[in-house]
């Protein structure tokens, strides 16, 4: 009996553990909680501070919670944001409202009975503390006087620009800050056009959320833009006026609608400007005294470190060292440091790059540099301190500092020559184990040619390469012929005909005697008979004197040519049938006949 | 006879001069081993030793844009030495500049591995013989009447080879010769966009670095390195290839 409720306890704990759901539903009253926060525990009379109540529960609608009357502050709501999260099928959200609080009085206010009613259960926020102190009653006699018109009235809206500084250092950051003061209601954004800033590297701090500030007893919204100003030159440079235009709702009195339903939920605009008056600025030179010979021209307040990627290292293997310069002032000013010469290493730059940072309203940040130190010599070696000045004008003064010297063993590497003939490294190097130096000179000069003298180029190129195609087309046209005079036999006669002709020449020549006269006639008979037949691809046979004078007359040729060779054939017959009259002379002059007559036929277009 | 003659005395002059030039480099004299190995250039003869000795001297002077300038025309008369190979990629490790990005397009790149180790006298003989080898087989052919598939074959399978071997011999002159490359030499080799000291600087060139010549206007010509990246450099700081 008495295990029982040891049991039941334990059974109950299983059962929680197992079933989160459950247990938050039997939990009840602990699923809504309420945090409420404060941006800061004290404030002056002219400042104001954020209240933060943040409603948290498993719940999905979560209730808003209930304000208590806050008699010593003027309470402006900025509205809620809401997170709703599911895990493992578990709703959570949270609901964040804020608060801004003005105080109207100085002393310790508690504030508490934050709370809400959910399910018939009250919930109540934790109680904060906020002190009012009587300090900063005044807004700023310069607000002050601006927030007045020249009657002593409070202006609805007016605008106002100061610097932190009227006599910066050149290269000096000057902090710019407008503000624009609002005391009516606005619609829409405002359009804020930038001061000029000639003689001046600009860059813009940013925006300040929209606050409340009590000017004159009134409260105004006000809101805020930053600049950093760097001014480039010496002497007096003017920041321009910037001017602000918006919407305000129109002042009272006038017509009224008398069927404005919305009373004055689309009140009628006003467009007004605002502007600024300009500022003078005397910038400084940096001062003589005390100016570093190698001056490097960075302003700000800086601190270096340097480092190396490495500590033990080859001969001629790169160490990269990395040099971080941070602080506030001009990043993009600053100047790299540089190295002396250093007998035991090569330097290269390798790179550098910069990221500038807005913190505090002060411009800054880093600039690294990267430099590749090569040791030519093994042993223990040393990159000396590097040294880096600057002009601080907050303190009005030079600053010189230095960084660590860096030791490095550098050590020999395999087939290490004392004295490398290497003239130069690089951070990219990766020469192989067996490769350490370039491969000695050839001894012979080898085949030479004229300085850019292409093969491609030479006649004997360009002959040999045509050789082929003339070839190609001689072989073709000779086949081609070939085939022409197998295949037409008159063509073939046509063009065997005067080499036929020459050499039964040849052969009437052997027989020009007066034994074998017959014989030379026959021959000459036949040449030039022959000749014609072959010519116009007809038969010798039956060709007579007429029928040959009639042929050669078709065919346009010369009337002595006709009758030279009518004359030719008839001293032939005439020989045939008389032979007793042929006598040598009578030979030699046929033959010599016959010669021309076939030189002369030659001429003529069968 | 005559002609030959002084052929022979000139051959035999470049060749003194030559074992001259070899001494003073072995006596680490680099200045006078480079100024003598130009004198032989400057007389209109060259040859892939010469290039390549030359490159080396400029090395040794810790010259490296003429290093790697010489040992790339060494490369270009005599690609399948393996001397000149070692030396010009060793000098290029020592480039003070990485190109970044550097993309090839794959065709380039494919034919560019195929045409690398052969000259471009050898690729032109070959182109020529083959196209000797195409029109033998044409006259067999059409001149001699032979028409076996065997003559035809040949015909076929010789034009195949002349179209493939032509082509990369074609290739091959076009980047090698047809478009003018150059070497930047200079130590300070800035780079503008524009053929201008006046106009901004794109980047800045290191000694050894290749560069393609797109155009040119007055001093500067307007280069195109090896990622891509173009400029106008002046024309003293870059010699041509």
């Amino acid at each position: 009996m008495k295990r029982l409720p040891l049991i039941s306890i334990l059974l109950l704990a299983v059962c929680f553990a197992c079933f989160p759901k459950f247990a938050h539903a039997q939990a009840g009253g602990n699923d809504i909680s309420i945090s409420v926060t404060l941006d800061r525990d004290s404030i002056g009379l002219n400042e104001q501070a954020t209240l933060q109540v943040v409603v948290s529960g498993t719940v999905q609608n979560l209730p808003e919670p209930q304000m208590p009357t806050l008699p010593m502050f003027e309470v402006y709501s900025q509205g809620r944001s809401s997170n709703i999260s599911i895990t493992n099928g578990q709703i959570s959200s949270a609901v964040t409202y804020r608060y801004i609080l003005l105080p109207k009085k100085p002393g310790t206010y508690p504030i508490d009975q934050i709370a809400l009613v959910y399910r018939n259960h009250r919930y109540k926020g934790n109680e904060v503390e906020l002190t009012v102190l009587n300090k900063g009653n005044s807004a700023g006699q310069n607000l002050e006087k601006q927030a007045q018109d020249s009657n002593g009235k409070g202006k609805d809206y007016f605008m106002e620009a100061v610097v932190n500084t009227k006599t910066p250092y050149v290269n000096q950051q000057v902090t710019l800050t407008l503000k624009f003061c609002i005391a009516v209601q606005y619609y829409g954004s405002p359009e804020l056009q930038e001061p000029a800033t000639t003689g001046f590297w600009s860059e813009v701090l940013g925006n300040k959320a929209p606050y409340y500030q009590k000017i004159n007893g009134r409260t105004y919204r006000v809101i805020e833009r930053k600049y950093a100003l760097f001014p480039t030159q010496t002497g007096e440079l003017t920041i321009g006026r910037a001017a602000i235009t918006a919407t305000v709702a129109a002042r009272g009195g006038g017509y009224k609608d008398p069927f404005n339903v919305f009373g004055n939920f689309f009140g009628r605009g006003q467009d007004i400007t605002v502007r600024t008056s300009p500022i003078n600025i005397r910038v400084r030179p940096l001062p003589e005294k005390g100016k570093p010979d190698n001056f490097s021209g960075t302003i700000g307040n800086f601190a270096i470190t340097a480092s190396a990627d490495k500590h033990t290292v080859e001969v001629n293997q790169p160490v990269t060292v990395s040099i971080k310069i941070y602080g506030t002032g001009n990043v993009k000013s600053v100047a790299e440091p540089v190295f002396p010469d250093l007998d035991d290493f090569r330097i290269y730059k390798a790179s550098s790059n910069e990221n500038v940072s807005k913190n505090n309203d002060l411009i800054g940040g880093t600039k690294d540099f990267e430099e590749v130190f090569i040791p030519k010599r093994p042993g223990r070696l040393e990159i000396p301190a590097l040294s880096f000045n600057y002009f601080d004008p907050m303190r009005s003064k030079y600053v010189t500092l230095s960084t660590q010297p860096i030791g490095l063993q550098v050590t020999k590497p395999e087939g290490y020559a004392s004295t490398s003939d290497v003239p130069f490294s690089g951070p990219d190097q990766t020469i192989g184990s067996e490769a350490k130096d370039i491969r000695f000179i050839k001894e012979s000069m080898g085949s030479t040619s004229n300085v850019g003298g292409l093969i491609i180029f030479s006649p004997i190129y360009i002959i040999l390469n045509g050789l082929p195609v003339a070839l190609l087309a001689a072989t073709v046209l000779v086949r081609k012929r070939k085939e022409k005079m197998s295949s037409n036999i008159g063509y073939a006669r046509s063009r065997s005909a005067a080499r036929a002709a020459r050499k039964r020449l040849v052969k009437a020549k052997s027989l020009a005697t007066i034994e074998k006269g017959g014989a030379f006639y026959a021959e000459i008979y036949q040449t030039v008979t022959s000749f014609i037949a072959d010519k116009l691809n007809i038969s010798p046979h039956g060709l007579t004197t007429d029928r040959i004078k009639q042929l050669l007359k078709e065919r346009s040729a010369d009337e002595g040519l006709i009758e030279q060779t009518a004359r030719l054939l008839g001293q032939c017959d005439f020989a045939r049938f008389a032979p007793s009259s042929i006598t040598q002379e009578s030979i030699n002059q046929s033959l010599k006949s016959a010669e021309d007559v076939m030189v002369a036929m030659g001429g003529i277009r069968f | 006879m005559m002609i030959l003659l002084a052929t022979a005395l000139i051959a035999h002059a470049q060749e003194d001069d030559f074992d001259k030039a070899n001494k003073y480099y072995e006596d680490k004299d680099y200045d006078s081993a480079v100024r003598m190995y130009e004198s032989i250039l400057d007389k209109n003869v060259e040859s892939a030793a010469l290039y390549y000795n030359l490159g080396n001297a400029y090395f040794k002077k810790g010259d490296l844009g003429h290093a790697i300038l010489n040992y790339m025309k060494a490369k270009r008369l005599d690609p399948s030495d393996e001397a000149i190979r070692h030396n010009l990629d060793f000098a290029r490790q020592f480039s003070r500049v990485r190109m970044e990005g550097v993309t090839l397009n794959p065709i380039d790149s494919f034919l560019g591995s195929v045409v690398d180790p052969y000259r471009l006298n050898t690729l032109a003989w070959i182109s020529s013989i083959l196209f000797i080898l195409f029109f033998v087989f044409l006259i067999l052919r059409y001149g001699l009447g032979m028409w076996s598939t065997a003559t035809k074959a040949g015909a076929i399978v010789s034009l195949v080879l002349l179209l493939t071997v032509a082509g990369l011999t074609t290739f091959k002159y076009r980047t090698e010769y047809l478009t003018e490359r150059a070497v930047i030499v200079a130590d300070d080799s800035p780079v503008y966009t524009g053929p201008s000291d006046q106009s901004d600087k794109e980047l800045e060139g290191a000694p050894g670095l290749v560069v393609k010549i797109i155009d040119q206007s007055g001093d500067y010509y307007n280069v195109l390195f090896e990622n891509m990246r173009r400029g106008w450099i002046k024309k003293d700081l870059v010699a041509i290839i």
